[in-house]
């Protein structure tokens, strides 16, 4: 091991590790919006939109996350769609993640029992009111751990961004492979940080979790 | 911008033949990562810390770095060193992360048969082994299988990455395709829509086995 060439590289990782960071989070907190959609449009009471939403996450989650990146950039032009490689792949990562989300959102909001539903509508609560101050503060915990695991698969993800030619830590580090032969440095810094990334991604989500349970027994 | 699909069309063969080898490549790192990952869970599991430990890092380090980075790493790094087919590469590759994750999940089902039918068996005269491959594997084996059919489904769409190394399967083969027509998009969605069907077919698959797994449990 040369840890002097480690030293030397860990500031254009760190840099690289960032990108791969910002990308992650855009990703996700446009992911959020789109599964909270979905999952409104899944429940919806008119059937055609019901069916669009299911089989629009049928389909994202049966095609690679790979192929939509290479459809959106490569083939998007063909369609009108030009967008830069950081954007696209925010954007296809949002999607992609959406779709799984939902169904994670979705499952943690069927976890609570119906009879609560039951009880606070008859109650005198609306279909909302109900939804905000019965069903998810009881859901919270279940969806915190759910969209925790995406968060770290959407991390993981991330690295097939490389593949259109935006910065971040795979391409960097694919890059210094090629520039200094040194396979074992470069992937043991770059396995880092992921790993850092990841355990930071767990940490929060830990965080959240106690905060979302503090009041509830599960 | 109109869509012309004769070009997809004229390259239906090649785009075929890598549909084969996406398939091939699904079966051999299916059978790979399932025996392997119930040899790594079994050695894990009841071998002493100095074997097991290494292995229990190895599985963690195959499930916290991306699969893209273990791909070039294996190939552009160990390949500085001794030269590997890049087949050979995607397919060890591929069948490593995925033993990583089916190990993690034997680990679990074999913890889950009670400890009642080890001693049950121990008693009625087999020995530590033998009550390991007749008694325990056998029931851990069904618990795992739909969770292991749906890491399965995971892994034929990762097979797409592998065309970053250089491997002539669907997405490599289209791109090949591409750079002659210029077609991208009318490509790409066939592919997408190849993998949804192969997608839809191993859903039925899974339910399938699952039925089969309930009845066998």
């Amino acid at each position: 091991m040369d840890i002097n060439l480690m030293i030397e590289i860990a500031p254009l990782l760190v840099k690289a590790a960032w990108v791969t960071v910002d990308i992650s989070a855009r990703a996700l907190v446009f992911g959020f919006f789109i599964a909270s959609a979905l999952v409104a449009l899944r429940t919806s009471r008119i059937p055609p939109i019901r069916w669009l939403a299911r089989s629009y996450i049928s389909v994202v989650r049966g095609t690679p996350y790979f192929v939509q990146l290479l459809l959106v950039f490569y083939g998007g032009p063909a369609i009108g769609l030009r967008l830069d490689p950081f954007t696209c792949g925010v954007v296809v990562g949002a999607f992609n993640i959406g779709a799984y989300m939902s169904e994670a959102i979705r499952g943690a909001i069927e976890s609570v029992e119906s009879g609560q539903n039951e009880a606070s509508r008859s109650l005198g609560f609306g279909r909302l009111e109900t939804l905000q101050y019965i069903i998810l503060p009881q859901a919270a915990g279940l969806m915190i751990r759910s969209v925790g695991v995406l968060a770290i698969i959407l991390v993981k993800n991330s690295s097939l961004v490389s593949i259109i030619s935006v910065i971040e830590l795979t391409y960097q580090a694919q890059r210094l492979i090629g520039s200094t032969y040194k396979p074992l440095e470069v992937f043991t810094l770059s396995a880092l940080m992921y790993i850092i990334i990841i355990y930071a991604v767990m940490g929060i989500v830990e965080f959240l979790y106690r905060r979302a349970t503090r009041y509830t027994f599960l | 911008m109109e869509f012309d699909f004769s070009p997809v069309i004229d390259y239906l063969p090649t785009l075929l033949q890598g549909v084969g080898v996406t398939l091939l490549i699904g079966l051999a790192v299916t059978v790979m990562s399932v025996i392997g990952g119930q040899i790594v869970a079994v050695i894990s599991l009841y071998t002493r810390k100095v074997v097991s430990w290494p292995l229990r890092f190895f599985i963690w380090l195959f499930m916290t770095t991306p699969l893209l980075l273990q791909l070039y790493f294996l190939y552009f790094g160990i390949g500085e060193w001794i030269l590997i087919p890049a087949i050979v590469v995607g397919v060890l590759g591929l069948g490593f992360h995925y033993m990583a994750y089916n190990a993690d999940i034997f680990i679990a089902t074999i913890r889950s048969v009670s400890s009642g039918q080890y001693e049950a068996s121990r008693s009625l005269g087999f020995g530590h082994l033998a009550t390991l491959f007749y008694v325990i594997l056998p029931q851990a084996f069904y618990r795992a299988l739909p969770q292991l059919s749906n890491n399965m489904i995971i892994m034929v769409k990762d097979i797409s990455v592998l065309s970053a190394i250089g491997i002539g399967e669907m997405v490599y083969v289209s791109q090949y395709a591409i750079s002659v027509t210029f077609r991208p998009f009318e490509f790409y969605i066939t592919i997408a829509v190849i993998y949804y069907l192969i997608n839809l077919m191993m859903e039925a698959g899974q339910s399938w086995i699952e039925r089969r797994a309930a009845y066998r449990r």
